[in-house]
């Protein structure tokens, strides 16, 4: 039975036939491209998602927009150049460090962020097509817009993966760039977590969190990730960090894009906004994700699905805790503040709805609820026993 | 995988399908003619078939000169009439300084309104246009955008397989190192497996592909039901929705949720299958709170298509459809005061060209057209005439109009009630006029000036094909239906 400690050896392979080390101590200028595509595409989509929430109506050309194609473009451009290099290059150095698809050699990474890009690009006609077909989408996850987020996930992904290589490849080799890269992964790590959000926002909404679906939606999401660059990253505060770039992303979020004047466009216009309007205040997932941290401190000698098991019911169980309450103060006027930003809404939210009202959607008690935060919990444990396991598989990656 | 994508799009292929509705039967487009301060405007809006969706406009002005017009689409009623977004410009044609072009987005089904700001000249004013927005149709997806959504979904899968099988076979090994038979091996069985799940994913896409098109089928737009019944020589009409949770499954609509156009609940146009050789103008009462009714006039045996056109509180309007059979000799009664009637040669009787002949020796002529093309605006104009051939002097308001026409597909398709003013119901322009203040006045409800025996109506034919034009005016008490024929193109 596998255990966590015992992972397979971390820095050495029996198999090194020509084993070509880098000799470079600085990080690789395209593993900086991948860090700004990703961001770029992280504040493209947050921007995009409040220009829709102020001003409504968009074009192919608004900055927004453009910040998410930039991820795809700088992504499209490295990738290339390591095709390039790789396949048809003399550089011995990057083919070794490479995987072949079809022909083509690049890093693995490479070969993730360009199947991303194309699912990027199949997006754009679909979802054209679908709004042609069936109006203007109103809410995030439809068929082609999950298309393009898991495409802009997946070259996060691809990112993700160059950057692990190199990291591992540095620790392996003791490499002064070792720290860097490890910040690097938790960074994009970071965002990928703020990804997973946005992508359950519409189930974890304030007026959502006293209902059972918020939390079995996160439970599913993100335990995996925690896990995963808890592993992969061998960093020991890698939930909490990973969680706090997040949570910093959207503070930021709030206390900058208020300050930018926007109006709407689009009608019905139940609330007239004067400014670009914020996502809501992150969920405290920085707590839950420290007491991950510290079990996983602690239980390295577990087999992995013990870890699951505990980890399960410990982010559940924090997690609910936490935010319950919370949940609470931000239906409270107390939260409406420029911190806080509870008093933000779009210009279509309906002066009766449950936002405008700050009263929660139809809130969940007593057995409804504990069978629902149940299914969290045991979601979790599945969502751990997942992470720890392709985080560990994540540690041997060197290509 | 390439059959899986043929049948999520052969399942797409099959819902596209159009469905017309709302407040004219197969008309979706508004023609208007705005008088508003100096200014006079011939207003086009052509809705959107999907909802959310674009609707184009068009004006062209034949008043005071006009240096700018903005757009600015609101809801009609309620809290969101109140907040209007930024206005649009529209756009001066270069060829015609007099026209003008905008598009605007609609964003949910319902009663909108499309304010007009104009500033020229003469200064600045305001008006609005109702505009009844309700999701018809489902776009038909193209073969080449099907073949390239399918070719990109098979390179994405291929892809998946790829790297999947790249991963388990180099991935993990140290740089430069040849992967052995065993990796090679696992590589295979993860592709295999990524197939596996790829197919998985595509299966799973397609039936949320499905669901999503299902609750947009669900939700586009189906006007009520009208189910009329006799009653001796009354005709008794209940009007209403199915609902699951209603008493026997359906729910009736209550005349108070309905607003009064000219002070009827409901205008009813009854035209006799198939010739279209007798038509009525009718007007049944409200029955209490649910329900209309009225006692029939003497009517020509036959089954009657029935075209009911009512409007709701928020000003959306509706033409509920429906038919009934008239027995032989079932009443002997008279039209009522506000009604009308015409007994024309049938459809298979040939054109009835521009002049009709009415039974009191008066007659309509219409300027026709040489040609009339679909989906071009016109402004119709017909000219009652006494008996010795000069234009009628004794013209009387009709239900407070110049004149009210129905311009109807002989394939029975499309059915439109129209105005002077134009095509938007008259409660709907009232509640648009009262959110601009009541600056605007329609063409032909300016009641203070004396009725003309010539009226234009602002219309559109939607299709090709060939339609009969029911026209009334009023003159010395009497009610006159000229009737004409229509070869659109």
């Amino acid at each position: 039975m596998s255990t966590a400690a015992n992972h397979p050896p971390l820095f050495a392979s029996s198999e090194t036939v020509t084993h070509v080390k880098s000799q470079s101590v600085g990080v690789p200028w395209y593993l900086w491209v991948g860090v700004v595509s990703v961001s770029s595409a992280t504040v493209g989509g947050a921007w995009d998602v409040s220009w829709h929430r102020s001003i409504g109506r968009d074009s192919f050309w608004t900055p927004a927009h453009m910040a998410i194609y930039a991820c795809g473009v700088l992504a499209g451009v490295i990738g290339l150049w390591l095709v390039a290099r790789a396949t048809f290059g003399s550089d011995e150095e990057m083919r070794a460090n490479s995987v072949s698809v079809f022909g083509l050699r690049a890093p693995l990474g490479v070969f993730l962020a360009g199947w991303g890009g194309v699912a990027m690009l199949t997006s754009a006609p679909f979802d054209n097509w679908w709004h042609n077909a069936y109006g203007l989408d109103v809410k995030i996850v439809s068929p082609p817009h999950t298309l393009l987020i898991l495409g802009i996930r997946v070259i996060g992904v691809g990112i993700l993966f160059l950057i692990l290589a190199a990291m591992n490849r540095a620790g392996e080799a003791g490499a002064a760039n070792y720290g860097r890269l490890q910040w690097m992964f938790l960074y994009i790590g970071g965002l990928m977590v703020g990804g997973q959000m946005f992508f359950l926002q519409e189930f974890t909404d304030d007026i959502a969190l006293h209902r059972a679906a918020a939390y079995i939606s996160m439970a599913i999401a993100l335990p995996a990730l925690f896990a995963m660059f808890w592993q992969a990253s061998r960093f020991r505060w890698a939930a909490t960090v990973t969680a706090s770039v997040y949570m910093l992303c959207i503070l930021a979020e709030i206390l900058i894009l208020p300050l930018f004047p926007a109006q709407p466009k689009l009608g019905p216009v139940f609330y007239p906004v004067a400014h670009f309007v914020p996502a809501k205040f992150p969920i405290l997932i920085v707590v839950p994700a420290l007491a991950l941290d510290l079990l996983w401190q602690r239980v390295k000698g577990w087999k992995l699905w013990q870890i699951a098991l505990v980890s399960g019911v410990i982010f559940t169980v924090v997690l609910v805790t936490v935010e319950w309450p919370f949940a609470n103060f931000l239906m409270s006027h107390a939260s409406q503040n420029r911190f806080f930003g509870t008093m933000y809404f779009d210009y279509n939210s309906r002066p009766q709805g449950y936002d405008r009202l700050r009263v929660f959607f139809h809130p969940q008690y007593g057995l409804q609820l504990v069978k629902g935060l149940g299914v969290a919990a045991v979601c979790a444990m599945a969502s751990t026993w997942v992470g720890l396991a392709f985080g560990r598989w994540m540690r041997g990656v060197q290509r | 995988m390439k059959r899986m994508w043929r049948g999520l799009l052969a399942a797409l292929v099959l819902l596209c399908v159009a469905a017309p509705a709302g407040a004219h039967i197969g008309n979706k487009d508004v023609f208007e003619q705005v008088s508003v301060g100096p200014y006079m405007l011939f207003i086009t809006i052509r809705t959107p078939t999907v909802i959310p969706g674009v609707a184009t406009i068009e004006v062209r002005s034949s008043g005071a000169a006009i240096d700018s017009l903005t757009i600015t689409p609101l809801l009609l009623t309620g809290e969101a009439s109140k907040h209007p977004p930024t206005p649009d410009a529209m756009k001066r044609s270069k060829d015609d300084s007099q026209f003008f072009t905008g598009s605007l987005w609609l964003m949910g089904t319902g009663s909108w309104q499309i304010r007009f700001g104009i500033d020229g000249a003469a200064g600045k004013e305001a008006t609005s246009v109702p505009v009844a927005a309700a999701a018809t149709a489902i776009l038909k997806m193209q073969r080449p955008m099907g073949l390239m959504l399918g070719a990109l979904g098979v390179l994405l899968v291929l892809g998946l397989v790829g790297i999947t099988a790249a991963a388990v076979r180099e991935s993990r090994l140290s740089p430069g190192v040849a992967p052995d038979e065993g990796r090679r091996k696992r590589a295979l069985i993860a592709g295999m497996a990524a197939l596996v799940l790829a197919c998985f994913a595509v299966y799973w896409g397609g039936k949320w592909w499905n669901v999503e098109a299902a609750d947009y089928a669900a939700d586009m737009h189906k006007n009520s039901e009208l189910k009329p019944t006799l009653e001796g020589d009354r005709l008794n009409l209940r009007l209403g929705d199915p609902d699951v949770e209603a008493p026997g499954g359906w729910l009736e609509v209550k005349n108070s949720d309905m607003l009064l156009d000219h002070g009827h609940v409901m205008h009813l146009y009854a035209i006799r299958e198939p010739e279209m050789d007798a038509v009525f103008h009718l007007h049944p009462e409200a029955a209490g709170k649910r329900g209309l009714s009225m006692t029939l006039p003497d009517m020509p045996a036959g089954t009657y298509k029935l075209y009911g056109d009512v409007v709701f509180l928020n000003g959306f309007p509706e033409t509920e459809t429906a038919e009934v059979t008239i027995p032989e000799g079932l009443s002997k009664g008279s039209l009522a005061t506000e009604d009308a009637e015409a007994i024309p040669a049938g459809l298979s009787k040939g054109d009835l060209g521009a002049v009709y002949k009415l039974p009191d020796g008066y007659s309509m002529v219409w300027d026709k057209p040489a040609t009339i093309t679909a989906n071009m605006p016109y402004a119709f104009r017909f000219t009652l005439l006494d008996a010795s051939g000069k234009p009628a002097g004794d013209m009387q308001p009709y239900l407070g109009m110049a004149g009210h026409a129905a311009f109807v597909k002989t394939d029975w398709t499309t059915f439109a009630h129209t105005h002077p003013e134009g095509s938007a119901a008259m409660p709907a322009v009232m509640l648009a006029d009262a959110s601009t203040n009541g600056a605007n006045s329609m063409a032909g409800m300016d009641m203070g000036e004396a009725v003309k025996p010539v009226v234009e109506f602002p219309y559109g034919f939607p299709a090709a094909g060939r339609y009969r034009v029911f026209v009334q005016m009023k003159h010395g008490g009497t009610v006159e239906t000229g009737v004409f024929d229509a070869e659109v193109k």
